[in-house]
């Protein structure tokens, strides 16, 4: 039978399609932005909106728009000239060379000389870019400082460094007659830097570190095996930690199992978010990061509200959306100090005198108040919290780590 | 010893999950020789229409499970119609293809109506007993009962009623049961429908002790290709059998050998299976 | 040997935008790696070609193979520091080596087992360089690879001299698709692909021609994933994940699976259509999925494909209108030219 008509004008129609999409592309390829002028900055930003990691990366974008909106509303001069903040955002799935494809069409096609990418793979992809091909100051968002040790010097870590957290944590917890250290972190890439970070720690303070558990947290059907594997040795406390909500998952199954240590939580699981996933009382006697609401900035309540006013309520307010939400500001601040809105090392120049300058509004978290000479930006009242047995928090002042 | 009573326990009830997943992609295949790459995310969205009966509408949970699996054979036959009818004189290589258009629809209409973060859905079974010194959760307990009440269900119904019979002779010949008066698309939508119901259950079931979100489907599927090839395409008994064996490889060696190994496993097993037998544990005549 | 048809035409003006393109685009260097990284996974889509368009095995193994080739370049030039030449001949030996060892064991499956069996190798490919640590850096990923060592005046770091090595690569790919296809092994893979038993029969030798188209079809896999590992400077595991072969399978059905062009087409085609997909953000796929599927029921064929069966149509309805048949003897018989992606039970060109 030859092809009916019918069938034959649903294939031309298909061919159309794609063929009118290239045709769209070829004249995006063409246009882009008539260069700074025009009162527009770009900020850029490439994370996972979709996929497994799409919840994390919403929650930036999110941080991000609220504080693009708070500039707005106040109004940014440079140089004399009223300039509109926008943020474009792009989709990378957490895919490297996604992000690294999505910094340069940011760069190039929309003009902006800050894109913040929210993970280390992303990060390095997109560092060699910008170490030659495309110029932007890359706003790199990973605990890891594995992604200052290029020696990039367009790049600016916003999170404290994980190794900061180490000694503290461990010597939090392990007091007399507390030996045995489990190991059931999720097995993503800073996952393992975690787990490398606390095993070296605690032998180093003469302890014993017990067999690695690290699952996948993602695609682990039933955390109950792991976890009952890690209690079989008798652990005197279990590191553990990934996104959130598994994490919580992971702390109840161990408690359900009869476990009454305490847990050493890696800086990706937050505390306000596990407490909405499990009975709280079940993250007593743990160390983490210090939840969000619990700092006394200026700009901290008026955040949070305004955030769970945003989500409805549906999820707390982390430092992912506080600090993506003041480090938009201390950029665009930047902006303003080096009068330009279009050199990226005239931005990074400016950070550290931008940072004395940001309103109160936008000082939520632990706003930085140095910049090292690789790049970090760092708080210098850098605290921990343990939730005690009583289901208090405790904060522990601690210091940042050298990079 | 309580160790590996423990680790028993959780072996059967993943392996339970995994035969309930299993078994409708084996059905799928083995009547209308398509491999479902999409069948994960009915399954991630049986999970979340359980949810939604639950919280939302405010059912208990056995029904919500059962409204779910209502609505997912819908989707189900839905999806047969839509894609899998048009395609039926295509090779698996654009079933494939389509499968994974679909499985790319789905993650996104669930992200757009459920939102990216994960979701916990709560059972009513949460207390858990001690047996021989292990801490077993009701809800696995549950899982497992289920587990063998649905497949007995399904047994009969294949060997005993009409429409069961109906998917086994085509399942056998496909040209002696179109000559028998069996309508064709009645069996592929019955299938599909089937398919989309156990895995809804399975979803269901499993929700309760892991968390709900958009791409739960993606870890699973290609566990459950490697299960349903491991017990011969379109073999229920191998699914079964598939679906114990390499969940208790999974648990036993995650937890005597190591935990990198246990994911990797259920793929080695698969590998070295087919290596020595090319069509499976439990092979039978494939058609053309 | 043949004249200038309207098929050498399109393949003309296909290279010569390729070949422009770049100076086109001058300063724009993001459309230029879009460009690039296209042109990296038509090589790879290639070997899809010979081992699926060709043979009709459905192997799944391909995004694993491509790891391979990234990885060998990776981690031989950042941790052994080889030349990026050395390691990418490594790379190449290895994909083509370990391809022809796992097709021995491979391809004694057969057809949705093959495809299973293939996707289980390339996902245990996957684990093996996101979780073996201390060789691959786990999923940390490798940075700073370098580029290809220029000679006198080339310079690899030019992104535009980039391009056309890569472009170099890939008319090398595709010059080999058509001359396999011309040759007797040619005809020997599409045999096989007809029917394996009455090929037996024939007396053509199954098995190893199977092996060694597989071992072709990796071979260009590892190629692609060397020149990516170069192209990036950065690489990590999930480049090497399960998906990617589920895009490049893409690429080849959209462009048109057995054809010469349909690789590169499709290729093209297809990434700059996810890329306009971007402005959707997260609602994308809600618009990619039902496009993929309508492009698999409708155009089952294939841009190349459907073009080719066009024209051959008409050029039949030509020969009848001037009341000569010789112009379809000399169409080289309906087989090279029509889509593999039929199985038998598929209906070929009208007649």
């Amino acid at each position: 039978m030859g092809p009916s008509f019918t069938s034959r004008t649903a294939r031309a129609l298909a061919a159309a399609v794609t063929t009118g999409a290239l045709v769209a592309l070829a004249g995006c390829g063409g246009g882009g932005e008539a260069g700074g002028g025009g009162g527009t900055i770009t900020i850029g930003y490439s994370g996972p909106l979709s996929g497994g990691a799409a919840a994390y990366g919403t929650n930036i974008q999110d941080g991000m728009q609220m504080a693009v909106d708070a500039l707005n509303e106040q109004g940014v001069t440079v140089e004399g000239g009223e300039y509109t903040v926008e943020l474009a955002a792009l989709d990378d799935m957490y895919q490297p060379n996604t992000a690294a494809t999505n910094a340069q069409r940011l760069a190039e096609q929309d003009d902006a000389a800050v894109i913040f990418v929210p993970h280390s793979g992303g990060i390095q992809a997109a560092q060699e870019l910008n170490s030659g091909r495309s110029s932007f100051l890359l706003g790199a968002y990973s605990s890891d400082p594995a992604i200052l040790a290029t020696g990039n010097p367009l790049s600016m870590m916003i999170p404290p460094s994980f190794k900061s957290y180490g000694q503290p944590f461990i010597e939090q917890v392990k007091t007399d007659g507390v030996e045995k250290l489990g190991l059931l972190g999720t097995a993503s890439e800073y996952g393992h830097s975690w787990t490398g970070l606390v095993t070296e720690e605690w032998e180093a303070q003469g302890g014993e570190v017990l067999t690695d558990n690290s699952i996948d947290y993602s695609t682990v059907t039933d955390f109950a095996g792991p976890v009952s594997q890690t209690l079989s040795e008798d652990p005197d406390v279990i590191f553990l930690g990934g996104p959130s909500q598994p994490t919580a998952l992971i702390i109840e199954e161990a408690r359900n199992q009869g476990y009454e240590g305490s847990f050493l939580i890696m800086d990706q699981a937050k505390f306000e978010e596990m407490e909405l996933f499990t009975d709280p009382e079940n993250l007593n006697d743990s160390v983490g990061v210090m939840p969000v609401k619990e700092y006394e900035d200026p700009g901290t309540a008026d955040l949070v509200a305004a955030y769970e006013e945003l989500v409805d309520g549906e999820r707390p307010a982390t430092v992912e959306v506080s600090l993506h939400y003041q480090s938009v500001a201390l950029v665009v601040k930047a902006m303003e100090v080096a009068g330009t809105v279009e050199d990226p090392e005239a931005i990074r120049g400016a950070l550290g005198d931008a940072m004395g300058e940001v309103d109160d509004r936008f000082r939520v978290s632990g706003f930085p108040t140095t910049i090292t000479d690789a790049g970090h930006l760092q708080n210098e009242d850098l605290q921990i919290a343990y939730r005690n047995d009583d289901g208090d928090y405790e904060f522990i002042a601690i210091e940042n780590a050298e990079d | 010893m309580t160790l590996f009573i423990q680790q028993l326990f959780n072996g059967l009830a993943l392996g339970g999950v995994y035969c309930l997943a299993a078994i409708g992609l084996t059905l799928v295949f083995g009547v209308l020789r398509i491999p479902n790459l999409a069948h994960g995310s009915l399954y991630m969205l049986g999970a979340y229409m359980t949810y939604f009966f639950l919280t939302a509408i405010g059912v208990p949970y056995i029904a919500a499970i059962g409204m779910a699996a209502i609505v997912l054979a819908i989707v189900g036959v839905l999806l047969e119609r839509v894609v899998f009818h048009p395609l039926r004189n295509s090779p698996h290589t654009h079933h494939m293809i389509a499968a994974v258009g679909a499985m790319f629809f789905f993650q996104a209409l669930a992200q757009v109506i459920w939102g990216a973060d994960f979701r916990r859905m709560d059972s009513p079974f949460s207390e858990s007993v001690s047996i021989a010194g292990a801490q077993i959760s009701w809800q696995r307990i549950i899982i497992i009962v289920t587990a063998v009440i649905v497949l007995s269900l399904l047994a009969w119904f294949i060997k005993r009623s009409i429409h069961g019979q109906t998917i086994e002779a085509v399942e056998q010949d496909r040209t002696g049961a179109s000559l028998a008066g069996i309508s064709p698309n009645t069996v592929s939508m019955l299938t599909f429908a089937l398919a989309a119901a156990l895995a809804t259950i399975a979803a269901g079931l499993v929700a309760p002790i892991n968390l709900l979100s958009p791409t739960m489907g993606a870890a699973l599927d290609l566990k459950i290709f490697a299960i349903i090839i491991l017990g011969g395409l379109g073999s229920i008994p191998g699914a079964i059998a598939g679906g114990f064996l390499l969940a208790m490889a999974e648990v036993m060696t995650s937890t005597y050998v190591s935990s990198a190994v246990g994911e990797a496993i259920a793929f080695v097993v698969l590998v070295l299976v087919l290596a020595i037998r090319p069509t499976g544990l439990f092979a039978k005549a494939v058609q053309r | 040997m043949s004249k200038f048809t309207i098929q050498h035409l399109g393949i003309a003006v296909v290279a010569l935008l390729l070949v422009v393109a770049p100076f086109a685009l001058a300063g724009q260097d993001y459309v230029l790696r879009l460009l690039t990284m296209a042109a990296t996974y038509a090589i790879a889509v290639y070997g899809f070609n010979i081992i699926l368009g060709l043979t009709g095995q459905l192997s799944l193994a391909h995004g694993g193979f491509f790891g391979i080739g990234i990885y060998m370049v990776g981690l031989l030039t950042t941790k052994q520091e080889w030349p990026f030449w050395a390691a990418f001949a490594a790379a190449i030996v290895t994909t083509a080596v370990l391809g022809f060892l796992c097709g021995v064991v491979a391809l004694r499956t057969r057809e949705e087992y093959f495809a299973i069996f293939t996707m289980a190798v390339g996902f245990i490919i996957y684990l093996v360089l996101s979780r073996w640590e201390s060789v691959t850096n786990g999923m940390n990923g490798i940075s700073g690879i370098p580029f290809p060592e220029g000679f006198g005046i080339v310079d690899f770091e030019n992104p535009i001299v980039m391009y056309f090595l890569v472009l170099l690569f890939l008319a090398a790919a595709a010059y080999i698709t058509h001359a396999i296809r011309r040759s007797g092994v040619g005809r020997t893979l599409i045999a096989i692909r007809t029917s394996e038993d009455l090929a037996n029969s024939i007396g053509v030798n199954v098995g190893l021609n199977k092996q060694l188209a597989f071992a072709a079809s990796t071979t260009f896999a590892g190629i692609a994933g060397g020149l990516f590992a170069t192209v990036q400077g950065f690489v990590g595991p999930t480049s090497a994940s399960v998906n990617l072969t589920f895009e490049l399978l893409m690429f080849i059905l959209v462009g048109g699976l057995g054809t010469v062009m349909g690789p590169i087409v499709g290729s093209f085609v297809v990434t700059f259509l996810f890329e306009t997909m971007q402005d959707f953000q997260s609602y994308r796929f809600i618009v990619l999925g039902p496009v993929i599927i309508a492009l698999v029921i409708f155009a089952p064929r294939g841009i190349v494909g459907y073009l080719n069966a066009f024209v051959a149509r008409r050029r039949r309805a030509r020969a009848r209108r001037s009341g000569t048949s010789a112009p379809s003897v000399q169409d080289r018989g309906p087989s090279p030219e029509e889509p593999a992606g039929s199985s038998p039970s598929d209906t070929r060109g009208a007649s």
